[in-house]
Formats: structure tokens, sequence, C-alpha cells
């Protein structure tokens, strides 16, 4: 169902996902990107990493999305903040990302960024 | 001075597709810094579908925005009804449907068509829908828009002052 109310997943690297960043809100819809380390079929959480920073993926509301360890995923959801900061995303939208050039993707994502901030600072003016 | 931008498809982020000014004419028409624009063309990942009988809803998230599209699949509806705003760039019934079927959640998609107003709100008319398997394609994307607003879509329109 098409829904008005959804907001857009805003892609984040998994090292700014830390307590101190902006990004790091209760319900904050994110775009995570990084290689499958493990899956747990029992509780459908998925764990990836990018670097030496990993996230926990809630995947039960996905479907249609087969996982192998080493490949990579992007997920899109919302993160939910446990108690001692732990974090983990509770995807609605998942999928393989294999070939994914990782360093132009977060290089890209950067200039993405300075491009809607400006954008931003222009409607205000 | 920029050439004219309401005959093409320009590329362009969500943010910026759902900032654009909206002039209420007798046909609503859009602007982005002053230049009239019509058509856009989109890359980003299905989050949202809704297939009735008459028209596919979906929602494309590229990171910066999500952009409701429709695309229209009874065609013998429009004909009857909407003569005028076909053109020969439409799809037909089977390509409608063909492309229908690649609209899927999670699916990457690069998405081509008109900017219209739908209760309020700017959405695209889907022209046509192209499956994009390698993710690279939407790196490259972001990368056209940015460069493309720098070096085109920004430039003042020809009747401008200082506009050369």
């Amino acid at each position: 169902m098409v829904s008005a109310g959804i907001k857009p997943g805003v892609p984040v690297i998994l090292r700014e996902l830390e307590p101190s960043s902006e990004m790091f809100k209760q319900g904050a819809s994110l775009r995570v990107t990084g290689i499958l380390q493990s899956y747990d079929m029992d509780s459908a959480t998925a764990v990836i990493k990018d670097g030496s920073v990993s996230l926990k993926i809630d995947t039960q509301n996905l479907r249609d999305v087969s996982f192998r360890t080493n490949s990579a995923y992007q997920f899109i959801g919302e993160l939910q903040i446990h108690a001692d900061n732990e974090a983990i995303l509770q995807a609605r939208i998942g999928r393989n990302v294999d070939g994914l050039d990782l360093n132009l993707y977060q290089s890209a994502l950067l200039i993405q960024r300075e491009q809607e901030a400006k954008l931003r600072s222009s409607r205000r003016t | 001075m920029g050439p004219p931008l309401h005959l093409v498809h320009i590329k362009i982020l969500a943010a910026d597709l759902l900032s654009l000014t909206v002039l209420q004419t007798s046909r609503p028409s859009f602007l982005r810094r002053g230049r009239t624009v019509t058509r856009a063309e989109l890359v980003g990942i299905v989050v949202s579908r809704d297939r009735r009988e008459k028209f596919l809803r979906f929602l494309i998230d590229d990171g910066t925005g999500c952009v409701p599209c429709v695309l229209w699949l009874n065609h013998q509806y429009l004909n009857a009804n909407v003569s005028s705003e076909l053109s020969a760039s439409d799809p037909n019934a089977e390509m409608a449907l063909k492309m229908s079927e690649e609209v899927c959640l999670g699916t990457l998609l690069r998405v081509r068509g008109k900017i219209v107003m739908y209760r309020g709100a700017i959405q695209i008319a889907v022209r046509d829908v192209v499956l994009e398997k390698d993710p690279n394609v939407e790196v490259l994307h972001w990368l056209q828009c940015v460069r493309l607003a720098k070096e085109c879509y920004d430039l003042p329109p020809p009747s401008a002052p200082g506009a050369t």
C-alpha cells in the first residue's frame, strides 16, 4: 500500500551510527549498507559489517531476500535503540548489493549530502 | 544561459523534485530556479507498491526523498477520457503491464515520466521503467544529478538578468 507517510531511508555509513551522532535517533529512517557476517534464522536477525563497525538488522518483515554470508546487503528501516545504546535496524526493505563499489558509494554519498545541504540553504534564502 | 529544460527528462534527486515551485495555472506547471521543467528521471528503490485495476502506484526512495509514481494500466479508459494527454511516447497497455512487473519491493529502478500534481502533491506519471541490476547505477545517478545541477540546471533562464 503506497503511503505518503513513508519517510526516505537516509543513507548512512555504519561508523556514523555512534550514540553521539545526530543520525543515532530512536525511530530514525535509515539506509545502511554492509557485508553480511551472520544470520540467525530463529530470531531473523542479521549482522552486517562495514570496516570495523557492525550493526544488527531485524529482518522478520522482509520477504524474498535470501541471505548469504560475505555478500553485501542494503537495508532500509527504522532504528530501534535499546538499553546501553544498543541499536538494531528494523528493516522494511532489503536487497543484495554484491558488486557495489563501497568506497565510491561512500564518497558519492558525501557529495550528495553537500548538494542536499546547498539545496536546503537556497530554499531558505 | 541555460538551454530549455521543458523538453527533456531532467535527472534529479527526490528532494529537489519534491521542492519544485508549482505555478497554479489552468494546468499546473513546475519551476526549478525559474526554469520550467516538465519531465524527470529518478533512480531509487521501490519501498511501497499498490496495484489497482487501472493503475499501479509506487514509491521510489533515492535516499533524499520518497517520490510517488503512478503507472497507468487501463489504456482503454485513458483513450476514452483524456486522449488529448496521450502522445506517441506514452506506453501502450502491453508495455505498461510489462513495466508493472518490474516494480517489486526492494528493486532498484530507473523511472522516467511527466511531473504532475495529485491531491496537492508532486508525483510522476510514469512513461518508462527500467530494472537496474547494477547497484552502482544509483551512485552514478547521484553524481550525474549533482553535476547536471551545477553545469546546466542551475544556470539562469534566458529571460533572467545576467543571462547571456
